[in-house]
């Protein structure tokens, strides 16, 4: 093991009565992109968070390229060429691209900020990884999938010898993943490491070397590539066997729930951003859009959902509207808010959640209850506030919650990002069984109470282009804006891409 | 908020913002002894005189420190509410003259009026008039998106002025010698508690801290609050919280705590409208709302401080020849204490206001 690029050895830490670590180990060489698997709160960004200096670990020792770190500091973990890529985004939203990349750097530093070395570099970079960026925008404009270009080549940038990146697939479309992929090969042929975290399992497998798989805080698996297989990496995972989600069946789609009538809505910039759209969603369907993230999902979302006005155009929508944000968990959560005060957050005003003016607590702790359960979030406890959730079990909780509410419409955006494989075929099923009227729809309407076959509309917005195919009665694209259906004859992946061709870059 | 400081903590680095404001009151007491010292006066000469002059007795005690708190728990619950909701209420100040203008306005022109009848005419006067000297800054940041922190400002100033011309022109007393009202009929003042000047306006705040506190934290409307404060856009896209009309809301009834302290000011204290009738009051809230982390229960707290440190100030002057100014100084001082341990206890974590 001497020639290792990482060596983590018994690394254990605990919050509170959580232990997200419990020795822990991990072994990656030189040249290699070592995937890091596990489940939803299994501990994956808490070890590369000790690994990057960001935690102090109650145990264990890390290595990098065979010195030994101190058990806390950044600096340290920096200077001896550990880059990150988060889970979730650092950028400033008020800074231009390219000073997002200058902070905490050399250029950065000094007095005067170094801007013009920071565009040329980046212009370097661009040409060197064929990613298209530019380095005065400001990043408060950007599309979520920008904004994870961005901070990829903000790591890039500092040409670290050990590259961490934590879910960087779940915001980028099937091309900028196979970018991201040419731009990791690339890194581990000059011989440095690429750290990789992920839940598609397909997808890590095309370009990992090597797997270690994390369970409970535990390590449970460490193999190279060739010895492994997804459904026993999905077994090593969870402990348990996994079973392929059945296709959902076409179902007759029920009465008109929503109608938006040549839609138009501005984006964050006070530009078009959607033009337009019009679009009926009925009971008992799922209406599949795919596209590239930035193509005005965020604000069709929103206006499909009631949550913002239509800047042209008209929007006739139902009563109760659920929607899972685009932004990666926190969107529609509050970090300091604990379980209950997150479902509060959508159920404070309803009957059986309060007397008179006042929030009934219990019962609100009950549908919260209900959600954690239903939904297997695994919280460190009752108070636990949201910001010490795995990303996986924030969404699920914000999954949990909308699904709860028992709404008519269901517009929702990705809601499969960032869950671990049970988690997501759980969430397919779910979705099926909601929109057939079905148990789950019951079950999920429990806070609310709703006579059965009375099926939300489900509005799926997605970048995987399969999870569109798979669970949509009806698909469409979204390309700059505009609302392009898709044919029946044409309902694959290339037929899906073709109207998407050149949209990439928006 | 209480519970949770009084949970034990496994090993997080979280500390409540109670803790936050001790850290606080003993950096600045350190560095006040230490200046003091520096400028030649003796600091536990000047200490002891602080504390005796007041807490020297009850009398003195009802009758000046809890007397100055009165309008620093009102004005401190207005800031502590705007900033609960996110929204950066530094017109406290403003809102309290606008208050103390409405309240005399109404001792004077119904003087015949009783007494039922006029106290609390006045003080609902002095409340409304508050909420409405935040309609600009309400309107401009809702409408145009204009930030409230320079609107506010400049709403204070228009109030100083506003009042510096009433007492000078349209108001002035009768007599016409000096810049201020005429003293507001007897049945326009809060009834004295006791013998000394402890008027019923501190228990009136007391309670509405109280109130506030339990409102925050029990409410469908305080949730909403506090939603809104923590994360504007998760509130918005919950779908179920009208974020304007919150934030609507709770200018409004900050501006109302904020007037309804210059009311009782007027009705307790001074009987009469004049200028610098406020020694800053408005201001030193916002160190009031911070010190005591934006909880309505500790505004209690850290106003009754704020009151020790006024009240304390007279007697050190007089005792020890500290002038008046080092009690500013030492004011000052806390609020950057409060600043500074808040960046240092909270650095690494969202800022968390429990309920
Ligand atoms: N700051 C924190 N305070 C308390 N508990 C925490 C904190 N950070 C993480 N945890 C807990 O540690 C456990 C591991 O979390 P971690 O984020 O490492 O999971 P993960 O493997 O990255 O999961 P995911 O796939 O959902 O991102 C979880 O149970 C989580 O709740
Ligand atoms: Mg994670």
């Amino acid at each position: 093991m001497g020639g290792a690029a990482v060596e983590m050895r018994s690394v254990s830490k605990r919050f509170g009565s959580v232990e997200a670590l419990a020795d822990a180990n991990l072994s990656a060489r030189p040249g290699e992109v070592h995937a890091l698997l596990g489940e939803n709160g299994a501990g994956k960004t808490t070890l590369m968070r000790v690994l990057c200096g960001m935690l102090r670990p109650d145990g264990g020792e890390v290595l990098v390229e065979g010195r030994r770190l101190p058990p806390e500091g950044t600096r340290a973990a920096a200077a001896a060429g550990v880059g990150m890529v988060h889970q979730h985004f650092t950028l400033v939203p008020s800074l231009t691209v390219a000073e997002n990349v200058a902070l905490g750097t050399r250029e950065g530093g000094g007095f005067r900020l170094a801007l013009e070395r920071v565009h040329e570099r980046l212009t370097e970079l661009e040409q060197v990884t064929g990613l298209p960026v530019d380095p005065g925008a400001a990043v408060a404009g950007l599309s979520v999938g920008a904004k994870q270009r961005v901070e990829i080549l903000k790591a890039l940038y500092r040409d670290p010898r050990v590259l961490v990146l934590d879910e960087p697939t779940t915001v980028l479309g099937p091309q900028e993943v196979d970018w991201l992929f040419g731009v990791l090969r690339s890194l581990v042929e000059e011989a440095r490491t690429v750290l990789l975290i992920g839940h598609k399992l397909d997808e890590i497998l095309r370009v990992a070397d090597r797997v270690t798989v994390l369970r409970r805080g535990r390590t449970v698996l460490a193999e190279g590539r060739e010895a492994v297989d997804a459904p026993g990496l999905a077994r090593a995972m969870i402990g348990r066997e996994t079973t392929p989600a059945a296709r959902p069946a076409r179902v007759e789609a029920g009465e008109r729930v929503a109608r938006l009538k040549a839609v138009g809505a501005l984006g964050e910039d006070g530009r078009t951003a959607v033009r337009d759209v019009t679009l009926e969603v009925h009971r008992g369907e799922i209406v599949g859009i795919g596209g590239v993230e930035g193509n005005g999902q965020r604000e069709l979302a929103l206006v499909l959902s009631g949550r913002r006005r239509p800047a042209a155009g008209s929007a006739d929508l139902p009563a109760t509207v659920s929607l899972i944000p685009q932004d990666r968990g926190a969107g529609g959560l509050v970090a300091g808010f604990d379980l209950a005060e997150n479902t509060a957050l959508a159920f404070h005003d309803d009957d059986a959640h309060r007397r008179g003016p006042l929030i009934d607590w219990a019962a609100m702790r009950g549908t919260a209850h209900e959600i954690v359960t239903g939904f297997d979030v695994r919280a460190p406890g009752w108070r636990a506030t949201a910001q010490s959730l795995s990303g996986g079990n924030r969404q699920k909780l914000l999954v949990g919650r909308e699904l709860a509410r028992a709404p008519d419409l269901l517009v929702a955006e990705n809601p499969m990002r960032g869950l671990d494989i049970a988690a997501a075929a759980f969430l397919r099923a779910k979705l099926v069984e909601l929109k057939g009227g079905g148990p789950g729809a019951e079950e999920a309407g429990g806070a609310g109470g709703r006579p059965a076959g009375a099926a939300p509309g489900i509005v799926l917005f997605s970048t995987d282009l399969d999870e569109v195919l798979d669970l949509a009665d009806r698909v469409f694209v979204l390309v700059r804006g505009q609302l392009i259906a898709v044919p029946e004859a044409e309902r694959n992946p290339a037929g899906m891409g073709r109207p998407m061709f050149g949209s990439e870059q928006a | 908020m209480i519970r949770q400081l009084l949970r034990p903590r496994l090993r997080s680095r979280r500390i409540g913002p109670l803790a936050a404001g001790v850290v606080a009151l003993l950096a600045a007491t350190l560095l006040a002894a230490a200046g003091l010292a520096l400028a030649g006066y003796d600091p536990a000469a000047a200490g002891r005189a602080l504390v005796s002059g007041a807490f020297g007795s009850w009398e003195r005690f009802a009758s000046i420190t809890l007397v100055r708190a009165t309008p620093l728990i009102l004005t401190g619950l207005a800031v502590a509410l705007a900033f609960r909701a996110g929204v950066w209420n530094i017109g406290a100040e403003g809102q309290l003259y606008a208050g103390a203008v409405a309240a005399v306005w109404v001792g004077l022109t119904f003087p015949g009026a009783p007494a039922w009848l006029l106290l609390p005419g006045a003080m609902a006067a002095a409340a409304v008039a508050g909420g409405l000297w935040t309609l600009v800054p309400v309107g401009l940041k809702l409408r145009a998106g204009v930030g409230e922190v320079i609107t506010t400002i400049l709403m204070n100033f228009v109030a100083i002025h506003t009042v510096a011309w009433l007492v000078h022109g349209p108001l002035q007393e009768a007599r016409g010698v000096f810049p201020q009202t005429d003293p507001v009929a007897l049945a326009a003042r809060l009834p004295r508690l006791g013998s000394g000047r402890l008027h019923a306006g501190f228990p009136v705040a007391v309670v509405l801290a109280g109130a506030l506190w339990w409102l925050l934290r029990h409410s469908a409307w305080g949730f909403r609050v506090r939603a809104v404060g923590a994360s504007i856009r998760a509130a918005a896209v919950s779908g179920r919280i009208h974020t304007g009309r919150v934030v609507l809301g709770a200018f409004l009834l900050s501006g109302m705590l904020a007037g309804l302290a210059g009311g009782v000011e007027v009705a307790g204290v001074t009987f009469a409208l004049y200028e610098n009738l406020s020694p800053g009051y408005g201001y030193t809230a916002i160190a009031v709302a911070l010190l005591a982390g934006l909880n309505p229960l500790a505004v209690l707290l850290a106003a009754g401080f704020f009151g020790v440190l006024q009240a304390g100030a007279a007697a050190m002057q007089r005792d020890v020849g500290v002038p008046a100014v080092w009690v500013s100084a030492i004011e000052a001082l806390v609020i950057l204490a409060v600043v500074a341990a808040d960046r240092f206890l909270r650095r690494g974590m969202a800022g968390k206001g429990g309920g």
